[in-house]
């Protein structure tokens, strides 16, 4: 696995793509400022970058350096304060919460830390639930071929209590590419598990990622995940510091 | 359909019976107490009309306008007449001032006409129900009438000119408590044969009486049109002017059903409000998730609030279910033991029902649950973020808007919608300040205390909002528990000291002075227990300080408008007291006059006072007194009792016949008899088959009172069961931490179950000092019963409360508890 490092000392700077030249996920000058009754305090500054549609970007930093608000911007989670971010060509920051959440239901899937799975379903009603969401036809019969995709074909009416952390983490992978996203956003997804597990859930989500062609941008602080990303950024006090493409 | 397949899985996962539980309660309770009062007051009212023998009556001296039959047969009543009078009768040597009462064809409108071959028949098997009314030349006699007249069935007995045949014995009619009814034994014939008696005349002495009964709102109809037509002789008599002990039971019964119903209701909106608390908060995370996914705001909603209004409409219907089967089920109960019908309900009670389920939900559940679909989904990300609430002001504003809504909708009664708010603000605040104090005072006597108490208190102190919150709902709700399971014991009670089994169950009135001694002696040789016998003249009142009563705006009203009866005494009887002015000797006339005490009811109407000076004409002559003092007395012992009693003197120039009461066990009803044969001019009035009806009454209405209170005690217990587990999410994760520190199992319980019998020891006490302020406020306002202290309850009632809680506390906590500290911790995110 080689490494080349293309380091980026100014924000201004647009990161090089070398995938393709149409991006998936855009940020343009985006910068996050929230009021707290010490003053307002600036979260994300001068950020830029483009992801390419089926590029994975492992974006990393120190607690606090802003990662998760800078994941949940470029998914249209959140509004930057200022700048622009597109997803799928759609100007996230133009559209209002109901324009997010149709884009959000059309183009992105997402995987957790904390797994997320809703304690009242069991596992296929847990992956079932977007696809009924989204009106999918035959719902049932594809979260269930998900489901024996991530090796839990015998566990479809489980609960997530009722399976172990690197199960529930499964499931929650199922969940996110069932509805066949076309960029999938993971925060920390390998960050409640043990080392083993971790490195089963690496990958069976880089052996979706390439099959399914899915755009991948995920947060970590785990470098051996980090590495299978083709690109990485590392956020430092809400800066791009080091922008690195892998290969 | 999603939101139904997510109601279904909510529903499995159990967040959402709770909720729908409490719903149903709500429902249940109002139904199950709108539906039965409903079908009670409808028995209650028909059961009295029977008593009057029609639903209104028009009774006057001449008779009814025959254009209002036409009017009341276009309106689908159906209607009578009757004619009373007093009337010699005569069988050979022997005669009888008797009752004579001439019915037409369909007598009574309401009721029934129980008769017998067999005289004083007691044994149902030897009664039998008429299925119309005498025959012409026949007539029914009331069992005194054969011994006084030396009688039997099959006999003549002459009225006026014209001799009718006894044929059957009269046990049980209608409107015995006519005034005419004391006067003689009845004698009930046909009215055809009225005219052949040649007894009325113009001048006689005859009540006409015009009956009429269909639906109430066409009764009501009718009578509000036919009341202004009435001349002055004549009067629209119903029940509650004709039978005020069960006017009373009955209003008291439903002031009773309806607060139960109000608490019942404000329990389970409680509980309610709690459960929709409990789950907005457990799916804060599921909205993120769904928006995350791609849900608008507007999905959301929709989703969410097609699942509360399927499981409203769901749980409504079941609540409406539940309470139709509790109230079929005291129906039956009431029909075994008493041959009791309840009469048919109207729809009107299923539509309060559903009011109410829809009132709570939309004003204790929706409250909760609104901030829901506004939820960022960037918590998904980032926990910390805070959920722009319905701030709680409001959600408190809009349950008491909802409380007084309710209120109004039971009672539509302002007055009581607008005291209930203003108690339950009081009671709130007192509480919330009461709480605070007992807060600050556990935790100084903590400092000293073992580490299970400290950790307990501080546990406590940490979640004051959390543990001020519980502590008011515990205590409101305990309280309001106890002081229905109080008013519910001294209401039966006070119904049953109404009707004690010895209270004198027969009148004897008519004795004359010479046979005082004989009767005294006759009835202390069988040890029936009996009241003194009072003197009696009758005497009407014809002038009030001079002037002339039919002048007054009051002549037209109760007692002035007949002969009253008049006594005098030395001594004041025991339920008697004086309330203003003086009893002899003490009293002293301003004008010369002699002295009467008059009952003070009465008085006030007449606007009547100490010095007044009161006119009477008995049998023709004059006679003036002066009112001496005002006397309250009990109606309900059953005793001899006088609106006017005069100083001992004031009527020797009358001939008095006496009067007392007696208490006469069933068994022994055959001493009339013997006393009517050795004495035939006294005449009995058979109370106990009023009592007999009283009674059946007031238990039927108490039964219905013991389901009342088992349905709210449920929304009680519901409540507890809401404020406890909403709290129990978080206590979890800690219970976890602890655990995974080292904390033993023990030492966890053990501080699980001190903080909630601590909240249940503080929610006690507050409970039981509410209780008390609001029985006394009950007792004085609205019950109108003597104001006295629960001593006892200030050590159940904290005790009780302790165990419960801390009951439920510990029982809800187990499972954490006993849960592996990781799984917890991971559960809990």
């Amino acid at each position: 696995m080689g490494l080349q490092s293309n380091s980026v000392p100014t924000a201004n700077s647009a990161p090089t793509n070398p995938v393709a030249a149409k991006p998936m996920v855009s940020a343009q000058n985006v910068a996050k400022t929230v009021h707290t009754y010490e003053g307002a305090l600036t979260i994300l500054q001068d950020i830029s970058l483009d992801v390419a549609a089926g590029e994975s970007l492992a974006i990393v930093g120190a607690s606090g350096s802003g990662k998760s608000t800078l994941l949940g911007i470029l998914a249209g989670l959140d509004l930057p304060t200022s700048g622009s971010v597109f997803l799928n060509g759609h100007h996230l920051t133009d559209l209002d919460e109901e324009g997010r959440a149709k884009v959000r239901a059309e183009n992105v899937g997402f995987i957790f830390q904390s797994f997320q799975l809703l304690p009242g379903l069991t596992a296929l009603e847990n992956v079932l639930l977007p696809l009924e969401l989204h009106g999918v036809s035959n719902a049932r019969a594809a979260a269930a071929e998900f489901l024996g995709r991530v090796g839990l074909a015998q566990r479809l009416h489980h609960y997530p209590q009722q399976l172990s952390g690197g199960e529930q983490q499964r499931v929650a992978i199922a969940r996110a590419f069932a509805s066949s996203p076309r960029v999938l956003f993971a925060d920390e997804p390998t960050g409640n598990l043990d080392s083993a597990t971790g490195a089963r859930i690496i990958e069976l989500l880089f052996d979706l990622n390439r099959e399914l062609g899915t755009t991948l941008v995920l947060i970590t602080h785990e470098e051996r995940l980090a590495m299978r990303c083709q690109r990485r950024i590392e956020l430092n006090a809400g800066r791009i510091a080091n922008s690195t493409v892998q290969t | 359909m999603l939101a139904l397949r997510l109601l279904w899985r909510n529903w499995r996962s159990g967040e959402v019976k709770l909720l729908a539980g409490a719903l149903l309660l709500a429902v249940a309770v109002v139904s199950g107490i709108a539906i039965f009062t409903d079908r009670l007051q409808r028995t209650l009212v028909q059961e009295s009309n029977v008593l009057l023998g029609a639903d209104r009556v028009v009774r006057g001296s001449h008779p009814h306008n025959p254009e209002w039959e036409q009017a009341a047969k276009e309106a689908g009543l159906s209607q009578t007449t009757a004619v009373h009078f007093a009337s010699m009768v005569y069988a050979g040597e022997h005669m009888h001032l008797a009752s004579v009462k001439a019915v037409g064809e369909g007598y009574p409108v309401r009721g029934q006409l129980e008769t017998s071959l067999v005289p004083f028949a007691i044994d149902p098997q030897q009664i039998t129900i008429a299925d119309g009314i005498p025959a012409p030349g026949e007539a029914w006699v009331d069992s005194r009438l054969l011994p006084l007249l030396n009688l039997q069935l099959g006999d003549r007995v002459a009225v006026g000119e014209y001799e009718l045949t006894v044929t059957r014995v009269l046990i049980r009619e209608p409107d015995s408590s006519n005034p005419f009814s004391f006067m003689g034994a009845r004698l009930l014939m046909n009215q055809a044969d009225l005219p052949l008696t040649e007894v009325v005349q113009p001048g006689s002495r005859v009540q006409y009486q015009w009956l009429y009964a269909g639906r109430p709102a066409d009764v009501e109809a009718f009578s509000a049109w036919l009341e202004p037509q009435l001349n002055p002789h004549q009067r629209l008599v119903d029940v509650g002017k004709n039978q005020q002990n069960l006017g009373r039971a009955l209003a008291t019964s439903q002031r009773f059903l309806l607060l139960a119903a109000v608490i019942g209701v404000l329990l389970a909106s409680v509980a309610l409000a709690l459960s929709a608390r409990q789950f907005a908060n457990r799916h804060v995370d599921q909205v993120a998730l769904l928006k995350s996914l791609g849900a608008s705001s507007g999905r959301v909603r929709r989703l969410y609030f097609t699942q509360l209004f399927v499981l409203a409409v769901l749980a409504s219907l079941a609540g409406l279910l539940v309470g139709e089967i509790m109230q079929r089920i005291v129906e039956e109960a009431l029909w075994r033991s008493y041959q009791i019908r309840l009469g048919s309900g109207t729809v009107y009670p299923y539509l309060i029902s559903l009011g109410s389920g829809l009132i709570c939900l939309l004003f204790f559940a929706l409250p909760a649950l609104w901030f829901l679909p506004y939820v960022p989904p960037m918590k998904i990300l980032r926990r910390e973020l805070t959920v722009g609430r319905i701030q709680i002001g409001v959600q408190v504003a809009l349950a008491f808007f909802a409380i007084l809504l309710l209120v109004l909708m039971f009672s539509q009664n302002l007055k009581l919608a607008a005291s209930v708010i203003g108690a339950l603000v009081a009671v709130l605040l007192t509480t919330a300040l009461l709480a605070l104090g007992l807060l600050r005072l556990s935790r100084s006597l903590a400092g000293s205390a073992g580490s299970v108490w400290r950790l307990a208190v501080a546990n406590l102190q940490r979640r004051r909002e959390q543990t001020l919150m519980q502590i008011v709902v515990f205590s409101v709700a305990i309280m309001l528990l106890l002081t229905l399971t109080i008013v519910r014991t001294s209401l039966l009670d006070d119904w049953q000291a109404q009707l004690p089994d010895d209270a004198p169950n027969h009148f004897l009135v008519n004795i004359p002075q010479h046979e005082v001694d004989d009767i005294q002696q006759l009835i202390d040789e069988r040890h029936y227990q009996r009241q003194p016998l009072y003197p009696m003249v009758r005497g009407r009142l014809t002038h009030i300080n001079g002037v002339e009563l039919s002048a007054t705006k009051v002549a037209r009203e109760g007692v002035f408008n007949r002969e009253a009866n008049l006594t005098w005494t030395a001594d004041l009887a025991d339920d008697n007291k004086v309330v203003d002015g003086n009893w002899w000797p003490q009293w002293q006339s301003r004008h010369g006059l002699p002295g009467v005490s008059v009952e003070v009811e009465m008085a006030r109407e007449a606007d009547l006072k100490p010095g007044d000076r009161l006119t009477f004409s008995l049998g023709g002559l004059a006679m003036e007194a002066e009112i001496a003092s005002l006397r309250s007395l009990d109606w309900r012992s059953m005793r001899p009792n006088f609106f006017f009693i005069f100083e001992p003197g004031a009527l020797d120039q009358f001939s008095p016949t006496y009067i007392t009461s007696l208490h006469l066990p069933p068994s022994d009803k055959a001493f009339i008899n013997d006393l009517l044969q050795r004495f035939p001019t006294v005449l009995v009035i058979e109370l106990d088959r009023i009592f007999e009806q009283i009674r059946t009454i007031v238990t039927n209405v108490s039964d219905g009172v013991q389901l009342v209170l088992l349905l709210t005690l449920a929304a009680g217990c519901l409540v507890l069961l809401a404020a406890v587990t909403s709290s129990i999410d978080s206590r979890k994760q800690e219970v976890g931490l602890l655990r995974a520190l080292g904390s033993p199992r023990r030492l966890m319980l053990g501080s699980v179950w001190l903080e909630f019998s601590l909240l249940g020891l503080l929610s006690g006490l507050i409970a039981v000092l509410g209780a008390e302020i609001l029985l006394a406020s009950l007792q004085h306002w609205v019950l109108e019963t003597p104001i006295k202290p629960h001593y006892w309850l200030w050590l159940t009632g904290p005790l009780l409360s302790a165990l419960l809680i801390g009951g439920l506390g510990v029982v809800s906590c187990r499972p954490a508890v006993n849960t592996p500290p990781a799984v917890v911790l991971r559960e809990a995110g």
